[in-house]
């Protein structure tokens, strides 16, 4: 137990029942039942604590109040997924942001991956490096997490993943900042009591459409075929700052449009086309109610008009004559007119 | 012209470094009288206008900071690689040329997208796992290795039978879908091999019975369809019976088949007026006719004797 021996006290014990069994190797104990954890003796890698665990690094994921269930899952998936994280309780909203540091600081961690949740509707993630270190605050979408049955992936509680990252974050000196804070935040340090030994899945950080694209892969074969296990992030930069949780702004993305001036936008669209509606609607009104020019002349009349002799106005001084009627015409019948015809 | 609010106000700093500023908008009267003075100003329709927002882009700062937070660690603490997406090998074997640069991928068609997340994965693993078995970590766990997994076992149950379902769903429709076609085909051959068998049976029939009367003595019916016109007068004048049945046949059938008599029937139309199908020339002009029925014995049944004969003969 010697090497295991934490300088930070009980908790840690508690945790390391889970891995005695490991131990068999080189311990000779009796392996505790941990309910999933078998082992066989000769096959395994080296246990994992057999190295120091150098690299302290260790993230404190927690969020403010007036989250949804995604969110919430999605902490959780990735408290799964970094076992250098730690949790802590919901921060009331009305605290001021740089209390973050401090309870940063009475965890003892050195990173801070905090969720913020604004009008129940958009969500906020700041990163930040805890005492001094840089900081960014980014808006939140398209989140899916692990619970989604379409991703069918899995990989091992609390193994240290791979980290891609696109060339086009070497390009630029906020994406080379932001590549860094990443690499730091989201790789398990080697050798770290929770973590497993196994390389099994790889994250993957792109630049698309000005934003960043996080997946998270399993690696099943040698031949690199890769199965999502999940969770899924869009990450849309707002501001990176040279404190944590404050300090002078660094960088601030141009292209970053906030979610109420999106909302907002959308909004007036549909109030300027109703209202252009009404507009045409009433000048239609107004015209039809116009008093309409009388036009005295027609201007067509004049196109059939062929002029004509005129003749003399003859007036009838006398009745005329009466027209002679004859009686009695001894006609033939139609029929026989017909036929004879 | 176009005065911009901030300039204005730096401008009348010199001026103002004393006075409240008691009115709300920046520029007032007087201050506006003095700028024209000074010739800021010119005469004509002056805009307000704010300046447009400038980004914060501090690339010293930026650079700066990285600097001061990069922590020096091997490769084996970080496992990072930057990489491009791998090949891709299906687009090249169907001979389509990437028409987009491997930097610009389009957010908006998902499919393509997903695919360069995918292939960017890709390209790391085959480029990461050579180094990592440089440094001994391995990739592969053993089959017996158990471990606790990021998803519960329940929750991969549910997974895998989603999955199922799903197939199971496509084959379903697929079988149904076959199955309408082939009903369609299989309902057209049926009923052709039906007709057919009635046909081949009403033939048969026909002439069993005709044996059996005696009308016939071949039994050229039991070998199949082999014809064979022997009686070359029977043949033709046969024909014409036939069709004379089938024309009597036609008459009664208009007549009384499919419900009987049907109104106006017996009224001549013009059509029936002009119709002088069933004239016969040679019947109308033929002055005698024949001696009553001199090739009726053929038609005629033989009597008792001549059948119990012919029974006993064959």
């Amino acid at each position: 137990m010697s090497a295991f021996k934490r300088k930070r006290g009980g908790q840690a014990s508690v945790n390391k029942k889970a891995k005695k069994a490991k131990f068999v190797v080189d311990k000779a104990e009796a392996p505790l039942e941990a309910e999933q954890e078998k082992k066989n003796e000769v096959t395994i890698p080296p246990p994992v604590s057999l190295g120091k665990w150098t690299n302290k690094e260790r993230v404190l994921i927690f969020s403010s109040r007036g989250i949804n269930f995604r969110t919430r899952h999605l902490m959780q998936d990735l408290r799964t997924l970094m076992p250098h994280s730690k949790a802590d309780t919901k921060m009331d909203r009305k605290d001021k942001l740089f209390i973050v540091n401090e309870v940063c600081e009475i965890k003892n961690c050195n990173k801070c991956l905090f969720f913020e949740a604004k009008k129940k509707q958009d969500l906020y993630m700041w990163i930040s490096n805890s005492p001094h270190g840089p900081s960014a605050k980014f808006l939140v979408q398209n989140i899916h997490t692990l619970a989604e049955l379409k991703m069918t992936g899995n990989c091992l509680k609390g193994s240290r993943p791979l980290l891609s990252f696109d060339p086009k974050f070497d390009k630029e000196p906020h994406f080379a900042l932001l590549k860094e804070l990443f690499i730091q935040t989201f790789s398990t340090p080697r050798y770290h009591p929770k973590s497993q030994p196994f390389v099994d899945h790889v994250f993957t950080f792109t630049i698309a459409d000005n934003r960043i694209w996080f997946r998270n892969y399993q690696i099943i074969e040698e031949d690199a075929s890769l199965v999502e296990i999940g969770p899924r992030l869009v990450l849309n930069l707002i501001k990176i700052f040279q404190g944590s949780f404050g300090g002078p702004t660094l960088f601030e993305n141009p292209e970053f449009k906030s979610p109420n001036m999106h909302r907002r936008e959308i909004r007036l669209a549909a109030a300027a086309r109703v209202r252009e509606k009404q507009m045409v609607k009433e000048m239609q009104k107004t015209k039809r109610t116009e008093a309409k020019q009388e036009v005295a002349k027609d201007v067509t009349a004049d196109v059939f008009l062929t002029p004509a002799e005129e003749k003399a106005v003859h007036i009838q001084t006398e009745a005329p004559a009466p027209k002679v009627t004859k009686k009695n015409k001894h006609k033939a019948f139609k029929r026989q007119r017909m036929a004879r015809r | 012209m176009i005065i911009d609010s901030r300039t204005m106000e730096s401008a009348e700093e010199e001026e103002m470094l004393g006075q409240d500023s008691e009115e709300d908008s920046e520029l007032s009267d007087d201050e506006l009288q003095e700028a024209f003075a000074k010739g800021l100003l010119k005469p004509g329709m002056n805009v307000l206008v704010d300046k447009p927002k400038k980004f914060v882009n501090n690339l010293e700062g930026l650079k700066q900071c990285l600097a001061g937070f990069r922590k020096e660690l091997p490769w084996v603490e970080r496992l990072d690689m930057t990489n491009l997406p791998a090949e891709d090998v299906i687009s090249k074997a169907e001979g389509k040329v990437p028409s987009v640069a491997n930097g610009d991928v389009n957010a908006d068609d998902d499919f393509q997208r997903e695919m360069f997340f995918y292939r960017q994965a890709q390209a790391t693993v085959l480029d990461a796992l050579p180094l990592l078995n440089k440094h001994g970590i391995a990739t592969k766990r053993p089959d017996d290795y158990f471990a606790e997994m990021a998803k519960s076992d329940q929750h991969m149950q549910k997974i895998r039978k989603k999955l199922i379902s799903k197939q199971l769903i496509l084959e379903k429709s697929e079988k149904a879908k076959k199955l309408r076609e082939q009903r369609k085909f299989g309902k057209k051959v049926q009923i052709e091999v039906i007709q057919k068998r009635q046909k081949e049976k009403k033939a048969m029939m026909t002439s069993v019975k005709k044996y059996q009367k005696g009308m016939t003595d071949k039994l050229d019916f039991l070998e199949g369809d082999k014809k064979k016109g022997k009686d070359s007068a029977q043949g033709p004048k046969k024909a014409a019976n036939k069709k004379g049945l089938n024309a009597k046949r036609k008459y009664k059938e208009q007549r009384f088949g499919f419900g009987g008599k049907k109104s106006g029937k017996k009224w001549n139309t013009k059509e029936s007026h002009n119709d002088v199908s069933s004239f016969r020339a040679k019947v109308a002009n033929a002055k005698g006719g024949k001696g009553g029925k001199k090739g009726g014995k053929q038609n005629k049944r033989p009597g008792k004797s001549v059948r119990k004969k012919i029974k006993s003969r064959s």
